[in-house]
């Protein structure tokens, strides 16, 4: 099994395809590298070369108490671009995943080529939707996913992927320092969303609350693409072929 | 003993690996058998299971392309036999 092992955490990472890279980031929680292996990741991979892999503490990565604020994450990222691409990088990003994917390209607009930002919840407060999500009883918290997502962790005769789920939800809200770094997030000023001259695709959901978002990253962003369809903040389950479909026309032209 | 229960016993195997646990030795593990239902496998560990199927059968089996004719809900659904059905095809 790949793992990047650096001076940072250990991160479990799959590649697929050939081409020109796009990397793709998941989002916190629920999300892991499968959130796009399952979904957009092998249909891009007839063109690219796609390369995923599990932010710190989710999926198979290493399980970290510390630095799940999008600048730590923002590193992780700069670590995996380090070491598995040459010259210029598309990014994808969902949710907290498109957070750290932005603050990567306005960090370093020359090495990314495109981004796709499905889902960003922008000002990053809205992560206060996690924290809200995390107090519920393990009831509540899976009644309160989409269906897409329950079928997911739902329960199943022994319950072991509900329980397994569970167990990485406690791990994450109550024994890393996750919460508080969502807390601490701070909004990314207009004047600097407005310097990005990389080619942006936004994708949100009607009836998601990150859908502000992309009306505002409209009238900001000079060479941005906004896409709006049903469904909401999991869109790349709830929706994956407008998802896929929309980032394959974005990507090969 | 045919290709198909060769690989049969070989995605076996490797599901008991990628599972790890004890109950898994014990469990009847046949073409009909979910991965999502009766295996109650996340999707993570799919993904494990799928580069351990690379590393035995090779490059030959393209499970990416495969997948990537697949919807989401077909995904969920797969089943043992699905499995070994596209690596015989591979393999032949």
């Amino acid at each position: 099994m790949p793992f990047l092992d650096t001076n940072g955490p250990r991160l479990h990472v799959q590649m697929m395809g050939d081409g020109t890279p796009i990397i793709m980031l998941h989002g916190l929680i629920t999300g892991s590298l499968a959130t796009w292996y399952y979904t957009a990741a092998p249909t891009l991979a007839r063109q690219h070369k796609v390369l995923l892999y599990d932010l710190r503490g989710h999926g198979r990565s290493e399980r970290c108490l510390e630095g799940y604020d999008s600048n730590t994450q923002t590193q992780d990222l700069a670590s995996i671009i380090e070491a598995y691409t040459e010259g210029p990088v598309a990014l994808v990003g969902h949710s907290f995943g498109a957070l750290i994917a932005l603050k990567y390209a306005l960090n370093n607009p020359s090495r990314v080529s495109r981004l796709a930002l499905i889902e960003l919840p922008l000002p990053p407060s809205r992560t206060g939707d996690f924290t809200a999500f995390i107090q519920q009883s393990d009831t509540e918290m899976v009644a309160s996913l989409p269906a897409a997502l329950q079928q997911l962790f739902g329960a199943t005769k022994r319950g072991r992927r509900l329980k397994r789920f569970l167990a990485s939800v406690q791990f994450l809200g109550t024994q890393s320092s996750l919460v508080a770094d969502l807390a601490n997030e701070t909004d990314i000023p207009d004047s600097r969303l407005a310097a990005l001259s990389i080619p942006t695709l936004g994708v949100f959901g009607s009836e998601s609350s990150c859908r502000q978002t992309g009306q505002r990253l409209n009238k900001l962003l000079p060479a941005f693409r906004l896409v709006e369809c049903a469904g909401g903040h999991y869109l790349p389950l709830e929706a994956p072929q407008v998802v896929t479909s929309a980032m394959e026309s974005f990507f090969n032209g | 003993m045919n290709t198909n229960q060769r690989v049969l016993d070989g995605v076996t195997s490797a599901i008991q690996k990628v599972i790890g646990e004890d109950w898994i030795l014990e469990e009847t593990i046949d073409t009909d058998t979910s991965f999502a239902d009766d295996l109650e496998m996340e999707s993570i560990e799919f993904v494990a299971l799928a580069e351990e199927l690379q590393t035995i059968y090779g490059d030959e089996l393209d499970f990416v392309s495969w997948l990537s004719r697949k919807d989401l809900d077909q995904i969920i659904n797969l089943t043992v036999g699905d499995v070994v059905e596209f690596i015989s095809e591979c393999l032949s």
